[in-house]
């Protein structure tokens, strides 16, 4: 997972292997997920992945990340909560980061911190 | 009605010389972007060279082992083959020649390109093929990440590091080997041997040597790549492309030794 989230920098900013993994390892480590530095996709949650993945889109340049249905993607959760709560923790830049879903998905997302618009 | 079946006829030819023309003119474009990219210091970024290094690991590193088994027999036997025949056919004094032009500019390169072309281009165009149909090349492109550069350019690159070196290799030891041949058959000690090499081998055979190793070592991955690129978007459709890719890339291979035969006859 490391190299795959330290890609972008590395491509984009032409930062050092171990420069740009060792970021990768330090935003892995804020979410307790160090452990899966080493692993491949077929050793990850779903849940881990999604990880991944944001954290993957918040090391590119960009200022706006959508997130496309989590829920296609994380299987088995309650309600958006606690991964609403990381998102922010892990956004360090303050990027705007906006997540798109289909309206039977609604019930996910009651009660969390953030802006909801139908 | 014989008209219109000529017609149709006519138009088949048409349709497939077109579309010949249409893939041709796609796989030479193709050729020429990686070719400028190659040229480009900017394609070098660190994350290029970390796959660069890997590629080169899995095609020339890891088959040493088989590499070496198969040009020290190979070696001694097709030495021992060429001496045999050379001796049958009174040509004792072109030896030297006929070893050098044989393993230097024909077999050493042409058998390192085949084994590349089995052992790595048939891995990277299956990889090529899974990472289409997987949408994973689409996931790179909305990262703005050059798939040239980034995926293509470092497995061209080690195609033609790997093969070049491999070929020289190659010679080295089906030359080192064919010496077993001629201390028992020929009963010639090792400084006549080396004399005998020494005196044949010219300057351009090394060009021949690498200009050939080069070409092989470029088309060996640029055919694969193009080939898994070219994959249609289901899994039933990776081996179609590995088996097309490799076709084509074996009469590639061989239009290129036939090419480096003309040049070099004239």
């Amino acid at each position: 997972m490391l190299e795959n989230i330290a890609l972008i920098k590395e491509f984009h900013e032409h930062m050092p292997t171990s420069k740009a993994q060792a970021i990768a390892q330090e935003y892995l480590q804020q979410l307790d997920l160090g452990h899966i530095g080493n692993y491949r996709v077929n050793l990850c949650s779903s849940l881990e992945l999604f990880y991944v993945m944001v954290i993957r889109a918040l090391m590119s340049q960009k200022k706006d990340i959508l997130i496309l249905a989590p829920l296609l993607l994380i299987k088995r959760i309650d309600t958006m909560d606690a991964i609403i709560k990381t998102l922010e923790q892990l956004n360090d830049e303050k990027k705007s980061i906006t997540i798109l879903d289909i309206h039977s998905n609604e019930l996910y997302y009651k009660g969390c911190r953030c802006n909801i618009i139908e | 009605m014989q008209n219109s079946k000529l017609i149709k006829f006519t138009e088949s030819i048409g349709d497939a010389t077109l579309s010949f023309l249409d893939s041709l003119y796609e796989a030479l474009h193709f050729s020429a972007l990686c070719l400028i990219h190659l040229l480009q210091a900017k394609s070098y970024s660190p994350a290029m060279r970390m796959v660069l290094i890997k590629q080169i690991y899995f095609t020339a590193v890891r088959v040493l082992p088989l590499f070496i088994i198969l040009a020290s027999v190979f070696g001694s036997v097709f030495v021992g083959v060429v001496i045999v025949l050379a001796t049958k056919y009174n040509l004792q004094s072109e030896i030297g020649s006929i070893l050098i032009t044989f393993v230097l500019n024909e077999f050493a390169p042409f058998f390192t390109a085949l084994l590349i072309s089995l052992r790595s281009g048939a891995a990277i165009n299956t990889e090529i093929a899974v990472m289409r149909v997987n949408k994973e090349l689409n996931t790179l492109k909305h990262y703005e990440i050059d798939l040239i550069d980034y995926l293509f350019l470092p497995r061209i690159i080690s195609g033609i590091i790997s093969t070049t070196s491999l070929a020289i290799l190659f010679a080295i030891l089906m030359l080192m080997s064919g010496y077993i041949f001629t201390l028992f058959y020929m009963n010639m000690d090792l400084h006549s041997y080396k004399n005998l090499l020494l005196n044949a081998v010219e300057f351009n055979n090394f060009v021949v040597l690498l200009l050939k190793s080069i070409a092989f070592g470029f088309v060996t991955m640029l055919i694969p790549i193009y080939s898994g690129l070219k994959t249609q978007d289901a899994y039933t459709a990776i081996p179609i492309s590995v088996l097309s890719g490799m076709v084509k890339l074996f009469i590639a291979l061989f239009f290129i030794e036939v090419i480096s035969l003309l040049l070099q006859s004239l």
